[in-house]
């Protein structure tokens, strides 16, 4: 078992990508968190995921849904860059979905919500017990949807409609449309419409999440995944043993752990001197520093 | 001369309430006054300018035992007032929720009543926590119907104590086709226990039934084949659900109900005369405190046709299947009847339930201030809700609450009973007091006028 500062503890960490290549297509990396759910419900590991879609109603809005079947799964490969409470569904996939073992994705701040909730489950009767799988993802930070709009039609001078794909990478913000043309916005720019919650966070890659994953640190189409629980390693194991991914040993890879590191110490750095600004915010009446 | 008694606080119920007994030199009861002391909830004042969907979820909160009637009672009452017709598979579910819940309720309940019962064939009282058989295995499979019915509760309701699901119009949601198969299968795993700890449960009270004696505190006492008769009436509006004044042909009236004071009803100051220091738990009251049962009781006395009337399993049981047997064992026996029913009905719903249907009606009128009610058949009874919904808000409402109708009825049911039996008696009810407290004052014409507490 590794313990790190910053990455949290994990029991081992790789490059990976998805064997599936129906998919990879769709993934924003390496489809590692549709590739082990999809594992997990083949295996009755879950028996169903809370994972984000696109609300059919408005462009890249996402939105939570409970999937129990692969294919529903598909539907929520990749990334948007707007908040989906997949939390909201925790309650409700054991009620009316009938779910005993929920898989869930989510962002490091859901996984310590997730966990929290497991804890003092509070609004949360029965619920601990069948969170089966949690998969988090890294982030740096995040956007309200009404900040997506602005980037991307305002700044990006792009119809939200015709977006392909959105990417956060190289110090950019990605937008891909439909007819090919690929508008950079420099991070400069996307700093003020994060959302405020983001510059207090204190992790960057899912420390509390069974398994985490996400691009940094691996090459384009493939993933990085730090494995750390007991559950996480009992699942990744069989997916392994099943073929469903292919792996690189992370020292192997460039950029590698290397930056994933450097990343999180410099989110997690930055975000502490906000903290200490906070406490001191206004006269007298400092912003409560949420992790105390 | 008669002597007084008082057990204060009775237990192996829900809530707090008091039993204060007139008692002969025998020892048997001449009359008794069966009391709510938990405080009033005050519920009736709260609801008022709050919207409909608000008060059906603050009037669960009086109880956490019986939410799941005062929720769909209160649900209902709004809809009756707003003539809010819902969908078929919502009403399903809701009967689901209910059954579910009645299962649940009967199991508990007999964990409560265990103790006052004997191992047939031995001088032994239950103790359903030991860890020794043939008690064990029984404990274990009334947790297990208890889970059973809970998550069915929770599934189809959202919650099992304070459902979310149920609202003004049907249901927030409808189930998924695996929950509905959950549900069914957990259903016929509870319908094969429930079998066996009905005829389980009906052994230990035949047992009891034909025993001469029983031990209380170490004294002996004789059980008299006439325990807990009474020769009031019953009240019961449905065999499973219940009633609104939305039905065709409602099956309760609101032209007949009228409540009286607990000053005119219960008797007043007295002495207590006698004390018990080994009667369970904690001894009796000790001679020289006073009571004054008038003054104390924090419930109405609700009458239908001018009488106070019993409500629960048998009283539905007599009305719709021409079940008469009286008396404490009579009633409990009444009560297991209902265990198979609920998994029968439940299974029945399923069958019919279409997932994919939407469970909300597509019309949801305000409210013009007509005075709706609903009565939802708890498991302990009819547990009648009326309520005055205008433009949105809440005008009046008031709850009718079976325990509430059951303290009158059960207080008579003491007469000719050895004191030392009255809980027995009082338990068979399966009181729920904290649903039970409020105070409603009604004027000479029988016309709800106000709502007001006991000054
Ligand atoms: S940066 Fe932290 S708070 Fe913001 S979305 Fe990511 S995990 Fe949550
Ligand atoms: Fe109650």
């Amino acid at each position: 078992m590794v313990q790190d500062n910053f990455l949290g503890n994990y029991t081992s960490c790789v490059a990976a990508r998805s064997t599936n290549r129906g998919i990879l297509a769709g993934s924003q990396d390496g489809g590692i968190a549709t590739g082990l759910l999809a594992f997990a419900l083949e295996q009755g590991i879950i028996d169903g995921a809370i994972v984000s879609m696109v609300d059919p109603s408005e462009p890249w809005k996402p939105m939570p849904f409970v999937a129990t079947s692969p294919e529903e799964l598909y539907f929520a490969r990749g990334t948007r860059y707007s908040l989906s409470p997949n939390l909201a569904l925790i309650k409700e996939a054991t009620r009316s979905y009938g779910l005993d073992k929920v898989g869930i994705v989510g962002t490091p701040c859901q996984m310590q919500g997730l966990r929290k909730g497991q804890l003092y489950p509070i609004g949360l009767r029965d619920v601990p017990d069948k969170i089966a799988l949690a998969v988090g993802i890294f982030c740096m930070e995040n956007f309200p949807y009404q900040s997506i709009i602005q980037l991307v039609e305002d700044h990006g001078n792009t119809k939200l409609e015709n977006v392909v794909k959105m990417d956060i990478g190289k110090g950019k913000f990605w937008i891909y449309t439909e007819r090919g043309a690929v508008v950079q916005l420099p991070l400069k720019i996307t700093h003020k419409y994060e959302q405020p919650g983001c510059h207090v966070c204190l992790d960057y890659v899912s420390n509390l999440a069974d398994v985490s994953t996400g691009s940094v640190g691996t090459p384009d189409g493939w993933s990085t995944v730090f494995v750390r629980s007991k559950k996480g390693n009992d699942v990744w194991a069989k997916a392994m043993a099943a073929g469903c991914f292919e792996t690189k040993p992370i020292e192997e890879v460039k950029p590698g752990l290397d930056l994933v590191t450097k990343l999180a110490t410099e989110k997690i750095t930055k975000n502490r001197k906000s903290l200490e600004e906070r406490a001191k915010f206004g006269i007298g009446k400092g912003l409560r520093n949420p992790y105390i | 001369m008669s002597k007084v008694i008082e057990i204060s606080p009775t237990t192996r119920h829900e809530g707090h309430s008091k039993l204060v007994l007139k008692v002969d030199d025998q020892g048997i009861i001449e009359r008794g006054d069966w009391l709510s002391i938990t405080p009033v909830r005050g519920i009736e004042r709260l609801a008022v300018g709050k919207t409909y969907e608000q008060v059906p979820k603050i009037a669960s909160r009086v109880c956490g035992i019986c939410p799941i009637a005062h929720t769909l009672a209160a649900v209902e009452a709004m809809e009756a007032s707003m003539g809010v017709y819902i969908p078929d598979d919502a009403y399903l579910l809701r009967i689901v929720l209910q059954c579910a819940n009645r299962a649940h309720s009967i199991a508990l309940h007999n964990i409560l009543s265990l103790p006052d019962m004997y191992i047939p064939g031995t001088d032994v009282k239950i103790n359903p926590f030991t860890p020794e058989e043939p008690v064990r295995s029984v404990a274990k499979r009334i947790q297990r119907i208890r889970e059973i019915a809970q998550t069915i509760g929770e599934i189809s309701g959202g919650e099992c104590i304070h459902p979310s699901n149920p609202r003004i119009g049907g249901l927030y949601t409808n189930v998924s086709p695996r929950a509905k198969s959950k549900m069914f299968d957990l259903a016929k795993e509870g319908l094969a226990l429930a079998r066996d700890q009905m005829e389980f449960m009906i052994a230990v009270f035949r047992n009891y039934q034909k025993r001469d004696w029983s031990e209380v505190g170490g004294m002996q006492v004789e059980i008299p084949a006439t325990l807990g008769y009474h020769n009031q009436g019953y009240m019961a509006t449905d065999p499973v659900y219940g009633t609104s004044s939305l039905d065709e042909n409602p099956r309760w009236d609101p032209a007949r109900f009228n409540e009286t004071r607990p000053w005119d009803w219960y008797m007043g100051e007295m002495e207590i005369t006698d004390d018990y220091p080994n009667y369970p738990i904690g001894g009796t009251t000790p001679k020289g405190a006073k009571a004054w049962p008038q003054m104390e009781a924090c419930s109405g006395v609700p009458l239908y046709d001018g009488q106070p009337v019993e409500v629960g399993p048998r009283a539905r049981l007599a009305q719709f299947r021409g079940y008469d047997e009286k008396g404490t064992i009579g009633q409990q026996i009444a009560r297991q009847m209902e265990y198979t029913d609920s998994f029968y009905k439940i299974i029945e719903c399923l069958d019919a339930l279409n997932t994919s249907a939407s469970v909300l009606a597509d019309e949801i009128p305000q409210g013009d201030g007509s005075l709706g009610w609903a009565a939802n058949e708890a498991p302990r009874g009819s547990d009648v809700h009326l309520a005055r919904v205008k433009d949105g808000r809440v005008q009046y409402f008031s709850m009718l609450v079976p325990t509430t109708w059951n303290f009158p009825t059960c207080s008579r049911a003491l007469t000719g009973a050895p004191w030392q039996l009255a809980e027995v008696v009082m338990r068979g009810y399966d009181p729920c007091v904290s649903c039970a407290t409020h105070m409603i004052v009604v004027d000479e014409k029988n016309q709800l006028v106000a709502e007001k507490l006991i000054q």
